[in-house]
């Protein structure tokens, strides 16, 4: 797989980017036009599509479109087979088995597993007897396992630690590919039972690994050679995060510059820089979900980048547990009952490709909300963290929506007082152009590209601090087509049309101090618009929904009618 | 309804089932020399050769080895009913190992060590010293679906059988692994009810069209019928079918296995016509129902007809209000805007009645 599209500087005048995707094959031609590399076109189909037919599909559009420019680009009928391609593959994330002493103890393991990109399985010891741990272990999707407990372990712990060792280590005899995670004081135990990797242990995760351009940690030094491999990880808490060290482990048994997320993550620290501002990713897949933050470092290559990869942030989970099925019908506005919905999603996650028009569009982003959510629980570092600037929407979730409906998904799931910028990576590009290798070419890549690459979805703006019960002053939006105002109602949702390309000044004039950046009872921002427009939301931040079902999906559907032009039916 | 087009391709080449995708499908299958075509989703109706997987759970003793050679029937496991961890003080004084035990290895108490002998077992983990066993005292069969040989025993997770047999490939199976006679009991739209289920169908595999209730399922397998073969079924129904087989599971009096082939998701769609049109060739034929690959698997004698085969541009609606619907593929039809401003790429399609409309692309499928 090529990792750089050669002599980007040289004499390709064409490259095509693939992102094979785990619901969708995305296609994209990229010429050298007027002294710079644009986006020609692209093109999307369900996995399965071949890949060369669809950039043979897109190949020819463009010849009819604008025959000058195919032939500048070098597009002759069948040549795309010809040209550099840049690929990006989505894996289908492992199943790590997680077991530990108690429940109590097994909760905080679960979280730093679920933040590394893993699927994963929890036991605890006081929940479950050693026969059904060990299918656990025998389960041939199960490719790691994680017995992990306090230093020094908790009272809940001592007793039944030993034999959780005793269950991997009996494990690896039968299963010798088995990954096994120490984590915590049951590293003390290895020894006792005779595992292997002495030389396993980590010695402390390089910074510059964990928060590097790839956005994942590997371990530093690693006896990985031989099997069963034994990892020793500490038990820390970074950044107000436990087991840090645990989930930087897991994320670098995973390491892989060719996958999609990896490499977005690559491709967001050379966007930051290009762009000069705090980018932030957000992207829901059927197999996952990412959340990457990314800040203009002072030299060119030096952005600072953090992201976390979630398997439960997929846009339907594997296990789709009550729980996650409740959050879906929290944000649905279709009256299904549980069994119903239980069933769309179910098909939803069979064939993500299907039932995108009619009122499976809003099933999409009612389970798109749900990811988001899941995906904010699971980043509170950088949720917490400074707003970003720009943020980048991303994955097969969006693909299909207006515009409109995405800010407004956005603006529900992820809450902040802030005015940011949303755009959408509608060609797919941040992942191919992530796989090239060597971060310069990289990054001039994707500052040519970054004009093209990001389509404008529009802005939210979001203060907080809007008492309700009061009318509080008064919000005016100055743009091209006009000044509009309205109450700085407590509650109020609006969209307002900025069209691409343009600028609006809001101002927020209130009677009491609002928060958008900073306190302020005269607020102004500039911000930029998009296909969607300007969202201006004064509703709760955090959001606060009815807890009656109906009133819920009534109010949910209110929302969603002014985002959704004509409806959905 | 029977299927509307009829058996093609020579009885030599019947065990591997000819299709547009016989090759590369997506490549294969281009009618209209339309590129557009071949971006659809492609839905694979026969896996020719068969690697079957049946999974054991620890404690569970296989009774085959690799390389052994296996008949339909013939039983290949027994499966612990109720496992129990004992402990290790106990077996070590009935210990018949020679040397050190591993995990994973057969455990059977020493004769006169005062526990009784037909606990037989396996070792689980060693714990200071002393090793723990699972076992039990009921075991259950496992029988072969289909004839093969066994590939690999791997204790406490499964058995890998390579067969001559292909599969009728399906999304999920639920129970099982079943074998019997394959009989067509309802349309590809229909549904059979519980009160149409009687002992007559004692030792058949049920074809029930487009779904079938827990209540069915549960008549079905009191009846003696071993399994089901059904176009879709709903997730509540799946999980009442698994609480009663799991009752099942732990009475004394077991009946024979029964598995649900379900062949399509959770919503209602009638089976399609590629598919029902190979069933209905296998009619009255010995079939067994598999969970790894989900399928139904099924011998192919040298001189029996070939399967039919659909015709290469048939088209299958897979969502919205038309779901289940086939037609011709006519060629694509370029972007549509969709209610709610959406866009997407469209393909037309010749339906049966003559109708043609346009539909999303990433709604239709075809067939390899």
């Amino acid at each position: 797989m090529p990792r750089s599209i050669g002599g980007v500087k040289g004499t390709p005048r064409a490259f095509a980017t693939l992102d094979l995707g785990a619901a969708t094959t995305a296609t994209a031609l990229i010429g050298r036009v007027a002294g710079r590399w644009r986006l020609l076109g692209a093109l999307a189909a369900p996995a399965s599509a071949p890949a060369d037919v669809l950039l043979e599909l897109l190949a020819e559009r463009i010849r009819l479109a604008d025959p000058d420019l195919a032939a500048a680009a070098g597009l002759a009928r069948g040549s795309t087979q010809d040209i550099p391609h840049l690929v990006a593959r989505s894996s289908v994330p492992g199943t790590v088995a997680v077991l530990a002493a108690s429940a109590r103890a097994l909760e905080p393991l679960t979280v730093a597993v679920a933040r590394s990109g893993w699927r994963w399985r929890g036991a605890s010891g006081d929940r479950l007897h050693a026969g059904a741990m060990t299918a656990l272990l025998l389960d041939p999707t199960v490719s790691v396992a994680v017995v992990g407990a306090g230093d020094p372990p908790g009272g809940d712990e001592r007793a039944g630690l030993p034999e959780l060792v005793a269950l991997a280590a009996a494990a690896t005899q039968r299963r010798p590919d088995l990954t096994v995670v120490l984590a915590g004081s049951a590293g003390n135990l290895r020894t006792r039972f005779g595992l292997p990797g002495r030389d396993g242990r980590l010695r402390g995760l390089r910074r510059g690994d964990q928060e590097s351009a790839a956005g994942v940690a590997r371990p530093a030094s690693n006896d990985v050679s031989a099997h069963p491999r034994v990892l020793l990880v500490p038990r820390d808490v970074e950044g107000g995060v436990e087991w840090a060290a645990l989930t930087a482990a897991l994320a670098g048994l995973r390491r892989d510059p060719a996958e999609s997320r990896q490499a977005m993550t690559a491709a967001l620290g050379g966007l930051a820089g290009a762009l000069d501002r705090r980018v932030e990713l957000l992207e829901i897949g059927l197999d996952g979900g990412l959340r990457a933050s990314a800040t203009p470092g002072p030299t060119a290559g030096s952005s600072h980048v953090r992201a976390v990869q979630g398997a439960g942030a997929a846009l339907v989970p594997y296990e789709l547990g009550e729980a996650r099925l409740e959050a879906v019908q929290a944000w649905s506005t279709q009256p299904f009952d549980r069994h119903r919905l239980r069933d769309r999603l179910l098909e939803l996650r069979a064939a993500p490709w299907t039932g995108v028009a009619g009122d499976g569009a809003r099933l999409r982003l009612a389970a798109a909300r749900a990811a988001l959510s899941r995906l904010a629980a699971l980043t509170p570092e950088i949720g917490d963290g400074p707003a970003p600037d720009l943020v980048v929407m991303a994955g097969g979730a969006f693909a299909p929506a207006p515009a409109a409906a995405i800010l407004l998904a956005l603006a529900d799931a992820v809450r902040r007082p802030a005015a940011i910028q949303v755009v959408f990576d509608h060609a797919r590009l941040l992942g191919p152009l992530g796989t090239v290798s060597d971060p310069v070419e990289r990054d001039i890549l994707v500052a040519d590209l970054a004009g093209d690459l990001l389509l404008p979805l529009g802005s939210i703006v979001m203060p907080g601090g809007i008492r309700p019960g009061r009318r509080a002053g008064r919000v005016i939006v100055d743009s091209p087509a006009g000044t509009m105002t309205m109450g700085l109602d407590h509650g109020a949702l609006e969209f307002t049309p900025v069209p691409p390309g343009e600028q609006a000044t809001v101002l927020l004039e209130s009677a009491e101090p609002v928060l958008l950046g900073s306190y302020g009872r005269r607020l102004s921002v500039d911000v930029a618009g998009g296909v969607g427009g300007l969202l201006i939301d004064l509703r709760d931040v955090p959001l606060r929904l009815p807890d009656r079902r109906e009133a819920r999906r009534e109010l949910l559907a209110r929302w969603e009618d002014s985002a959704w032009p004509g409806g959905t039916a | 309804m029977r299927a509307r087009w009829s058996a093609a391709g020579s009885a030599a080449d019947a065990n591997r089932p000819a299709g547009p995708g016989d090759g590369d499908p997506a490549r294969d299958a281009d009618p209209a020399g339309d590129a557009g075509f071949s971006l659809l989703a492609v839905r694979r109706t026969i896996d020719p050769v068969l690697t079957v997987r049946l999974a054991l759970a620890p404690g569970d003793q296989p009774l085959v080895a690799a390389g052994d050679q296996v008949v339909a029937g013939s039983a290949l496991a027994r499966r612990l009913r109720e496992p129990m961890i004992r402990g290790a003080g106990r077996v070590g004084r009935g210990e018949r190992a020679a040397v050190a035990p591993r995990s994973g290895q057969r455990w059977a108490p020493e004769p006169g060590a005062g526990i009784d002998p037909d606990l037989a077992g396996e070792y689980l983990f060693e714990l200071d010293g002393r090793w723990r066993v699972i076992a039990g005292e009921i075991a259950d069969p496992l029988e072969a679906p289909v004839d093969g040989i066994v590939t690999s025993v791997s204790g406490g997770a499964g058995i890998s059988l390579a067969t001559t047999a292909s599969g009728v490939l399906g999304s999920t199976v639920l129970g099982g692994p079943a074998r019997g006679r394959l009989a067509i009991a309802a349309t590809p739209g229909g549904e059979l009810r519980a009160s149409a289920i009687d002992v007559g169908r004692a030792g058949e595999i049920l074809v029930v069209g487009a779904r079938i209730d827990a209540e069915a399922l549960t008549r079905a397998r009191a009846m003696g019928v071993r399994g089901v073969v059904v176009g879709a079924m709903p997730s509540k129904e799946r999980r009442d079918f698994m609480a009663s087989e799991a009752r099942q599971r732990a009475s004394r009096q077991r009946l024979p296995p029964f598995a649900v082939l379900v062949l399509d998701g959770t919503l209602r769609r009638p089976i399609s016509s590629p598919v029902m049109a190979i069933l209905e060739t296998l009619e009255g034929r010995e079939v067994g129902i598999v969970a790894d690959p989900p399928c139904l698997a099924f011998e192919m004698a040298v001189d029996a007809p070939a399967l039919p085969v659909p015709p290469t541009d048939l088209v299958r609606i897979r969502a919205g209000a038309l779901a289940g619907a086939e037609g011709r593929w006519a060629g694509m039809a370029g972007p549509r805007r969709f209610p709610g401003g959406v866009w997407l790429e469209t393909g037309r399609v010749e339906l049966d009645g003559g109708e043609t409309i346009s539909v999303p692309l990433g709604d239709l499928e075809r067939f390899a």
